[in-house]
């Protein structure tokens, strides 16, 4: 059995610039893996490159096979969630166990009114 | 449409594989025997980049510690202090795997294939033959992109079939640049869902 989830407080996923991201991460694992680590990051996503900055990261020490670990995250200023015809800007939090790469994601946005901002259609939603 | 749910968005076209027509084993053993110097050779948007990333953790099942390399257009060279400390640090269970050897002149190129003779062996992509041994020569068919296409898609594209073939031929076999294409054609015309 091997297992690893992110749960966000309240099951939140929209942010104002400058908030605290706060959730729990648990896991069940058959061996201790070297690093376990939730990242909050954003990448882009679109027609070029992707790009992928991980802007803040919480190492878990001392876990056990079974166990379960709050975090909290300070969202920083920007960039926002955006997303264009060419490229979007898509923000997330995850909890990743290395080696191995195992993982669990959870996408949030962060904007001022905490929706995506739409510039697609050339107008913010 | 939203760039992150472009159907033909990067990360979905550089999740498709190369379909290799024969066995991964046999490519091994021809590498093998062409001595674990070879070329990869090939027209752009081929898939030739992807046939080296997929040969990369094969190698490394195989006993080798691939090292990868590339060269571009807007790469077009290496600085001389990093190729320095990347030939002092290979070791003999090293593959390089270099992709974008045409972009090294002849010179350079000479001085490359001589000073990689300290490794376990040398990969390259090369859009024409003559530098190394040619390992597998990449191509492309209409089929092969409709088949791509019906790949990210999840399904069958009825409405895209049609434009297939005029879409091969546009960009010369171009496989990459036909995506594209696709990418900015959802970008246009679909409509707005979310």
């Amino acid at each position: 059995m091997s297992s690893l989830s992110l749960q966000l407080a309240d099951a939140r996923t929209k942010y104002r610039p400058g908030e605290r991201v706060e959730g729990v991460a648990f896991w069940e694992l058959p061996e201790l893996p070297r690093s376990l680590e939730v990242r909050l990051y954003w990448r882009t996503q679109g027609k070029g490159t992707v790009d992928l900055e991980i802007v803040r990261s919480v190492t878990f020490e001392g876990v056990a096979l079974n166990d379960r670990r709050p975090f909290s995250f300070d969202l920083p200023t920007g960039p926002y969630s955006v997303s264009g015809k060419l490229v979007s800007i898509v923000w997330g939090v995850e909890l990743v166990a290395e080696p191995g790469g195992k993982a669990d994601n959870v996408e949030i946005t962060i904007s001022p009114t905490g929706e995506e901002v739409r510039l697609d259609r050339g107008e913010k939603s | 449409m939203r760039a992150r749910d472009n159907p033909f968005r990067s990360e979905r076209v550089l999740s498709l594989r190369y379909r290799l027509g024969g066995s991964w084993d046999a490519l091994l053993v021809r590498f093998e025997r062409l001595g674990r110097r070879a070329a990869i050779v090939g027209p752009h948007g081929s898939g030739k980049t992807t046939l080296l990333e997929d040969l990369a953790p094969r190698l490394g099942a195989a006993g080798f510690t691939p090292r990868t390399l590339r060269l571009d257009t807007e790469t077009p060279r290496f600085e001389p202090a990093f190729l320095d400390g990347f030939f002092a640090s290979l070791g003999p269970r090293d593959i390089i795997l270099f992709d974008g050897a045409e972009q090294l002149g002849a010179l350079a190129w000479h001085r490359f294939e001589r000073r990689s003779r300290a490794a376990a062996g040398l990969l390259v992509t090369t859009h024409r033959p003559g530098r190394l041994p040619t390992l597998v020569e990449t191509s492309t068919t209409p089929e092969l992109l409709e088949s791509l296409v019906a790949q990210i898609l999840g399904d069958p594209a009825p409405e895209l079939r049609p434009m297939m073939p005029a879409l091969y031929e546009r960009h010369r076999g171009n496989l990459r640049d036909a995506l594209r294409e696709l990418y900015d054609w959802y970008a246009a015309v679909q409509v707005e869902t979310t």
